[in-house]
């Protein structure tokens, strides 16, 4: 093979090499610069969420991913996120107690199911069964709980229900485990 | 000078990015829901075209032709990365609110269509002229589009926090379908009708 032949199969390659090269370098600089900001971002939206579900709120401290919240220097609750598995992803909720045995509420913080139909178990009359109810009864009616499904999203539904009753379980078992 | 200001001026009514070219349809149906989102997504595929456009007209003489459109692809995909992290990072309400079609700009025909039918062909600055004049005419089809389903679909008229004020009957009955995506397909659809039957516009 000539070298010119040769060059010309080589440096198509030998660019593209070096574009990928010079856009990772980039990429990885703009994400190390911006990854402390991104995090501190999503915790201050958490923070806030639990702010909106106690309301009484003056502090939380995170341990782990347990939130602890304090009303001045009384403890009034825990939060934390449970991941379920939706129709269309994965649907993030956070989830607050009261006490070791009751729910203070949940609030979706992101999901993607479809709109109109899944995009409900986001919203008021489906979230407000959660609220107060003890963390065994946190399952569909049909399966002898408290939380009715919304007709035709079974699936989220039933996501949300399992991964905050999961989540709910092993965090408690967690709590008496350290006291 | 007089072809910069030429170059410029085609992307607003001549070759308008949506109207006449139909680029980029997917993330005008999606993002046009209110003047927030259009002005925001305008900032993003602005910063997008701008960079591809004068790094794809600087490289383009040692662009071989088998490799273009990979090579194209990497720096769009860096770009539209980039801004995207650095949304995430400053703008976070904004973010949220683009969602999925921030990072989708890098499939957005808008963006390789230049690349391909413009900047590698161009020198950098008339390449520039072209970017911003594509970026206006995606903003000005971007507002129009918002613009009505904001006020068909809430009844209200809020920009950046500034309230205008309800529109008389629809501000109590807002028409929530021009809020989804039917909504858009039907303005879109009528605008684009109406821009051609008075021959403002052309097809290509």
């Amino acid at each position: 093979m000539k070298a010119r032949e040769y060059w010309s199969k080589v440096s198509p390659v030998a660019l593209l090499t070096i574009v990928v090269a010079v856009a990772v370098s980039i990429l990885t600089a703009v994400d190390a610069n911006t990854r402390e900001q991104i995090i501190a971002q999503e915790q201050q939206k958490i923070n806030r969420l639990i702010g909106e579900m106690f309301p009484e709120m003056s502090r939380s401290e995170a341990d782990g991913d347990l939130y602890a919240v304090y009303a001045g220097d009384d403890l009034i609750g825990y939060a934390f996120i449970a991941v379920g598995k939706g129709y269309g992803g994965d649907i993030n909720i956070l989830v607050g107690l009261e006490d070791e045995e009751t729910i203070k509420g949940i609030t979706i913080i992101s999901h993607s199911e479809t709109p109109g139909l899944g995009t409900r178990v986001a919203e008021s009359p489906f979230i407000d069964q959660f609220v107060g109810i003890g963390i065994s009864d946190v399952a569909l009616t049909d399966d002898g709980g408290r939380v009715d499904a919304i007709t035709g999203s079974t699936i989220s539904s039933e996501a949300v229900v399992d991964a905050v009753s999961a989540a709910a379980m092993e965090k408690v078992s967690q709590l008496q485990g350290s006291e | 000078m007089a072809r910069f200001g030429k170059e410029f001026a085609k992307g607003l009514i001549i070759s308008n990015p949506v109207f006449v070219l139909a680029l980029g349809l997917c993330p005008t149906l999606a993002v046009s829901t209110s003047i927030d989102n259009a002005l925001g997504m305008t900032l993003a595929v602005l910063i997008v075209l701008f960079g591809a456009n004068i790094l794809i007209a600087a490289i383009r003489r040692f662009v071989p032709n088998i490799t273009r459109i990979p090579i194209f692809i990497v720096i769009i995909a860096t770009l539209v990365t980039v801004v995207n992290l650095i949304f995430q990072a400053r703008l976070p309400d904004l973010h949220e609110s683009l969602g999925i079609f921030l990072p989708l700009i890098v499939v957005n025909c808008i963006i390789l269509g230049r690349a391909e039918a413009f900047a590698s062909k161009q020198p950098i600055f008339y390449s520039i002229a072209d970017a911003l004049g594509i970026t206006v005419g995606f903003m000005i089809a971007l507002l129009m589009i918002s613009f009505i389903r904001q006020i068909l679909g809430t009844g209200n008229l809020t920009v950046f926090g500034h309230d205008f004020g309800n529109v008389p009957v629809l501000g109590e009955n807002p028409v929530a379908m021009f809020i989804l995506p039917p909504g858009a397909f039907l303005i879109i659809g009528l605008l684009l009708g109406l821009f051609r039957r008075t021959g403002v516009m052309k097809g290509e």
